[in-house]
């Protein structure tokens, strides 16, 4: 069968794996951005605790996403929980080190002004740092949604929803009428889904940056 | 109508950092009169920005008491404190991400004030300023120049129309054409709002020209003296104030006399060719006058422009005369 032929037999399932892939994916990087921000902006003050903060969650990242899965499986069995779960883990470094840049990047001459305003500090993080700070952190979440695309396809493994499923599925029938055009359909959706995001992230920064720190 | 200030007294006050081996603020007291701008000058590290921070408690003092308006400062909840304390600094430190309103609606906004109240004063706040609210008001703050930012720093400072206003340098980073606008126009304010305002510099002119009194501080804040401008030129207390007042101690008295102050013109004749001087002016603007023109005399003009005598060296020279006397008696 042609790659083109292929496509059309297999466009509902292809959509649908798409669909979900996507979604994991969203769920996973809001769960993380709430997560990451909170973090950053519990430790930004400390250089100790946003130190333990930031290599805690590089740390996290180093763990390969198999052996992650694995031991996700026995706590939370197959499925969507344990492949959030991992999404959100390998997300939480270029979310939490962007926090911490971010709001330390705010001059001390505009947290003096703050503070002798009278503004209590989470007013003054409120109102003031994290939408000064917003353009890393965005660029952080950016950072982190690249990568959950590739990770994403991981969730097959624990029968997760995905792109993955079509990816490994080919691979795993090697030689078999359909593997490759099974892998490469795989494959590129998710190309084309990252780089759908990637574009949209452009669209998401430049309208939530406050007018006034747009460069 | 606005707040007029209130009094603010600075009771053996000292500061001690941690891990310093001597105070940076060591047991000083000050009376500051309720609607004065009192200068605190000095040179750099003597401690004025910490005696200045200790009022609105961004630093917390080692010992001591301050009160403002009768109320010690340290049994109030510090920032509600600071909502009553007018706060300019140096960097403005305006937030770049609001407008020009936004900026000066923040402490409207946390006290509660409803959007119409807001709305009216960040306008009249902008007037008060010296910019056009239709202008500047949905203005960003790097839409401004330094001058503006300044200004801006200022509304944004009296927005909730404190009795006390705290200002550390504030003109301290702009160019002296600049400078020396916001300086008239600040003057300008203070005679109408008449605020209790506390004044870091380290220009001695500057707090010549602003003071209604100044305080000559030397290392960990000591007070070398404090008086009015005209006392502290005519009669330094030691040493350390007249190197602090500099050369031509003479000549900074006159800036200080007003052309008007002079009785006795002369009567006038044959003043053509002679330069004028409006009689708002200071001495020293007269001095100057006569100088560049080559001539010994001047000719005063009135509000309207109008000749109402003339004055020479001699009239200049016989003012200084007097108000020296007239200090050394009032000492
Ligand atoms: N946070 C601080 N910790 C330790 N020493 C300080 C601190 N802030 C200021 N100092 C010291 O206190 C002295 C007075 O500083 P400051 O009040 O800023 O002086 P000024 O405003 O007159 O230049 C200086 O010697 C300065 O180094
Ligand atoms: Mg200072």
């Amino acid at each position: 069968m042609t790659f083109s032929r292929y496509l059309e037999n297999r466009w509902d399932d292809l959509l649908e794996q798409a669909t979900q892939h996507v979604l994991v994916v969203i769920l996973s990087v809001v769960i993380a951005t709430l997560a990451g921000v909170v973090i950053g902006a519990l430790t930004w003050r400390s250089d100790r605790y946003s130190g333990l903060a930031i290599g805690t969650s590089a740390t996290l990242l180093t763990i390969p996403s198999l052996a992650l899965l694995a031991l996700l499986i026995p706590l939370l069995g197959l499925g969507w929980a344990p492949t959030i779960v991992a999404l959100v883990v390998y997300s939480l470094l270029p979310i939490v080190r962007n926090t911490v840049a971010g709001l330390r990047s705010v001059d001390a001459s505009i947290l003096e002004a703050a503070k002798g305003m009278g503004l209590r500090p989470a007013r003054v993080l409120w109102r003031v740092q994290l939408p000064m700070a917003w353009p890393v952190i965005i660029t952080g979440v950016r950072v982190a949604t690249q990568m959950l695309f590739a990770i994403a396809t991981i969730a097959a493994y624990v029968a997760g929803p995905g792109l993955g499923n079509e990816i490994f599925s080919g691979l795993a029938r090697q030689g078999s009428a359909n593997a490759l055009n099974q892998a490469v359909a795989g494959t590129a959706g998710v190309v084309i889904l990252a780089l759908l995001f990637d574009l949209l992230f452009v669209l998401i920064r430049r309208y939530t940056t406050p007018r006034g720190i747009r460069v | 109508m606005s707040e007029h200030g209130v009094r603010i007294q600075l009771d053996r006050v000292t500061k001690q950092y941690p891990r310093q081996p001597e105070p940076a603020v060591d047991n000083v007291s000050l009376d500051i009169p309720a609607g004065e701008l009192v200068v605190f000058v000095g040179p750099s590290g003597c401690g004025k920005t910490t005696t200045m921070k200790m009022i609105n408690r961004l630093i917390e003092p080692t010992s001591g008491e301050i009160t403002i308006g009768g109320e010690n400062v340290l049994a109030l909840e510090p920032n509600e404190l600071r909502t009553r304390i007018g706060y300019v600094i140096q960097q403005i430190g305006l937030f770049p991400h609001m407008t020009v309103r936004d900026n000066i609606a923040v402490v409207p906004r946390l006290l509660g004030w409803d959007k119409a109240r807001i709305t009216r004063r960040v306008d009249e706040l902008l007037e008060l300023v010296g910019l056009d609210p239709s202008a500047f008001r949905d203005r960003l703050p790097k839409q401004l120049s330094g001058g503006q930012q300044q200004r801006v720093g200022v509304a944004r400072a009296l927005a909730a129309d404190p009795p006390v206003m705290l200002m550390d340098e504030p003109f301290g980073a702009t160019d002296p054409i600049t400078r020396d606008k916001l300086q008239n126009e600040f003057l300008r304010l203070q005679k109408e709002l008449r605020k209790t305002i506390i004044f870091v510099t380290h220009d001695f002119d500057e707090a010549v020209k602003l003071g209604d009194r100044i305080a000559v501080l030397a290392e960990q804040s000591h007070v070398a003296q404090y008086d009015t401008p005209g006392r502290i030129l005519a009669a330094p207390a030691n040493d350390y104030v007249e190197g602090f007042v500099g050369s031509a101690a003479a000549i900074k008295q006159l800036g200080l006399m007003h052309v008007g102050m002079l009785t006795g013109l002369a009567e006038l004749s044959a003043t053509s060719g002679l330069p004028t001087v409006r009689s708002r002016e200071n001495a020293r603007d007269a001095l100057d006058i006569m100088l560049r023109a080559g001539t010994s005399h001047v000719v005063v003009l009135d509000e309207q422009g109008d000749p109402r005598g003339v004055i020479g060296f001699e009239d200049i020279a016989g003012l200084l005369r007097e108000e020296v006397s007239r200090v050394g008696q009032d000492a």
